[in-house]
């Protein structure tokens, strides 16, 4: 296994994560079989009492798995260093078949402990704990997958082999690749930017009418979409080079770290942007997710935008 | 207004289970002044605990003003204590280098009322309780008497329906103990439900008790 202080510190975490997490997984089923809110007995209040145990750990999970996931990306590009070809993230997770899959996991669970957070908040607003069922039996279903985000991570670090050559991103990312990017290098660039603002703005719509179920759906399109059309049309601009489309590269220093606000902004987006669905379903309280999603959403579109028409200004001609 | 149902409250120190109640049920009614009688460690302060929801039952309902208590979680249970009842501890709990009326109001600031509520309310009780005159010193050099009606005042802030009072006289000689006495009657004239654990014979005879609730290990007896 290849080890470095970061690989180090993302183990020993994985590790410390996996231990509370079983732990809280067999609260949680004991709480999902057995929960009975209107009973008196010593086993449901013993249930309460570990359920708010249970909520509390699962909650600092989840907030040390927000800044472990950029820790991740900034090892995974720092590792870019040693590996033989690799010129940024995206060499790294190709050196391996654990790095594509892991990484889209990482960001599904994000997502998902997320939406677990969001029914454990609208869960504490009412008295008669009415969705604590609910959330355990929902942490019972993530945990599968975080107990296999944590497998497949540990599974990279030792898969890694330096003296391998891997691919650069310039060859990642570019219609030669042989993997299904290439696919997206084979259509027309503009046909991403016209989806892109149109799911934007229908986006908008679906805001402007507070509708959760079309405001949902738009955002897991909306997700899709800005990162392909990053890839295929935003990128070039952002790297003042037309063949250079790499999503990972924005995250470095030599272009200020834009890649983190820019996916800060993305993923906060159409994270409160999907969850207006739950919002709606569970809680009976008027929130704010719509605004906050379109103010997020509305910052991504502002940020990339910006980008071609700065170039255009600038140059005087497009890319793509 | 307060019904405990079939509680049994088991505490565990030092690996060992010790019955703090066991299986009580009693109901008090809107206005009473129950004493709850019994030798330390018979359960009366658990029972004052539970009534306030500081504490959960091992099993059991409690029920006050209609609300499952020992049902609430912490955040519910806060707010529930804050809007209904008023404790009155046996060291009074005081902050001791604060003035009387800092003291007072201090229920009052989770809620950030404005300050001329604040003030009218601060007024209103230190008048009832006649420490009026006393209201910016500082409580560390109060007698042991009026530190308890400062006390007393501070519980009745936020004009709870209930008053719970642990001990109240413990600390207190004779003759503060029967004014002490004299302010539960006219809080019981103002319509409050209270609550009293003591072991004072000096409860024991008052007339206008309406229940007196002997306590022995956790039991109710005759």
């Amino acid at each position: 296994m290849f080890l470095n202080p970061q690989i180090l510190s993302i183990t020993i975490l994985d590790i410390i994560f996996l231990i509370f997490g079983t732990v809280v997984f067999f609260l949680s089923l004991q709480i999902y079989f057995k929960w009975d809110f209107n009973s008196s007995s010593p086993l449901q209040y013993k249930l309460e009492k570990q359920s708010f145990l249970n909520a509390v750990i699962i909650k600092y999970i989840f907030y040390l798995k927000l800044p472990l996931f950029l820790f991740f990306i900034f090892t995974l590009d720092s590792l870019s260093d040693v590996i033989t070809g690799a010129m940024c993230a995206a060499g790294v997770i190709d050196a391996t078949s654990y790095g594509m899959p892991l990484f889209i996991l990482k960001i599904a669970n994000i997502y998902l402990f997320g939406f677990w957070l969001l029914i454990h908040h609208i869960d504490m607003r009412y008295p008669n704990l009415e969705f604590t069922k609910l959330k355990f039996g929902y942490f019972l279903v993530i945990f599968v997958l975080f107990v296999l985000e944590i497998y497949m991570e540990l599974a990279l670090f030792n898969s890694i082999d330096i003296s391998k050559m891997v691919s650069c991103c310039g060859t990642l990312y570019s219609a030669s690749a042989t993997s299904a990017i290439s696919s997206i290098f084979n259509i027309d660039s503009h046909i991403f930017v016209y989806i892109f603002y149109g799911s934007y703005f229908i986006n908008l719509l679906f805001y402007k009418i507070k509708n959760a179920y079309g405001f949902t759906l738009g955002n897991i399109v909306f997700l899709i979409i800005s990162i392909v059309s990053l890839i295929r049309f935003f990128s070039p601009y952002i790297y003042e080079l037309p063949t250079h489309h790499c999503p990972f590269c924005i995250l470095q220093g030599d272009y200020y770290y834009i890649g983190y606000i820019l996916y800060i902004t993305l993923f906060a987006g159409t994270f409160y942007g999907m969850v207006t669905l739950i919002s709606k379903s569970l809680d009976k309280q008027n929130t704010n997710y719509f605004k906050i999603s379109i103010i997020f959403s509305s910052l991504y579109v502002l940020i990339v935008t910006t980008y071609p028409i700065i170039y255009y200004i600038k140059n005087g001609v497009w890319l793509n | 207004m307060i019904k405990l149902n079939n509680i049994f409250k088991q505490y565990i120190s030092n690996n060992e289970k010790i019955i703090a109640l066991d299986h009580i049920s009693f109901t008090i009614a809107k206005g009473d002044l129950v004493v709850l009688k019994g030798a330390s460690g018979s359960g009366k302060s658990t029972v004052l605990s539970l009534i306030a929801s500081l504490t959960k039952p091992t099993s059991g309902d409690i029920e006050v003003k209609n609300t499952k208590i020992s049902k609430l979680s912490d955040n519910f249970a806060s707010t529930f204590r804050q809007q209904n009842i008023g404790f009155i501890f046996q060291k009074y709990n005081l902050i001791p280098n604060i003035s009387v009326k800092d003291n007072i109001i201090l229920p009052l600031i989770p809620t950030n009322p404005d300050e001329l509520f604040v003030n009218s309310r601060a007024n209103s009780v230190m008048k009832l309780f006649n420490i009026e005159h006393k209201q910016n010193i500082i409580v560390r050099n109060l007698s042991g008497g009026e530190q308890q009606r400062v006390a007393i005042a501070r519980s009745m802030i936020n004009d709870p329906d209930i008053i719970l009072a642990d001990e109240p006289t413990a600390n207190l000689d004779e003759a503060l103990s029967l004014d002490f006495i004299k302010t539960l009657k006219e809080l019981k004239d103002l319509g409050k439900t209270i609550v009293v654990a003591t072991h004072d014979p000096l409860f024991f005879e008052l007339d206008f008790v309406t229940k007196t609730i002997n306590m022995k290990n956790g039991h109710i007896v005759e």
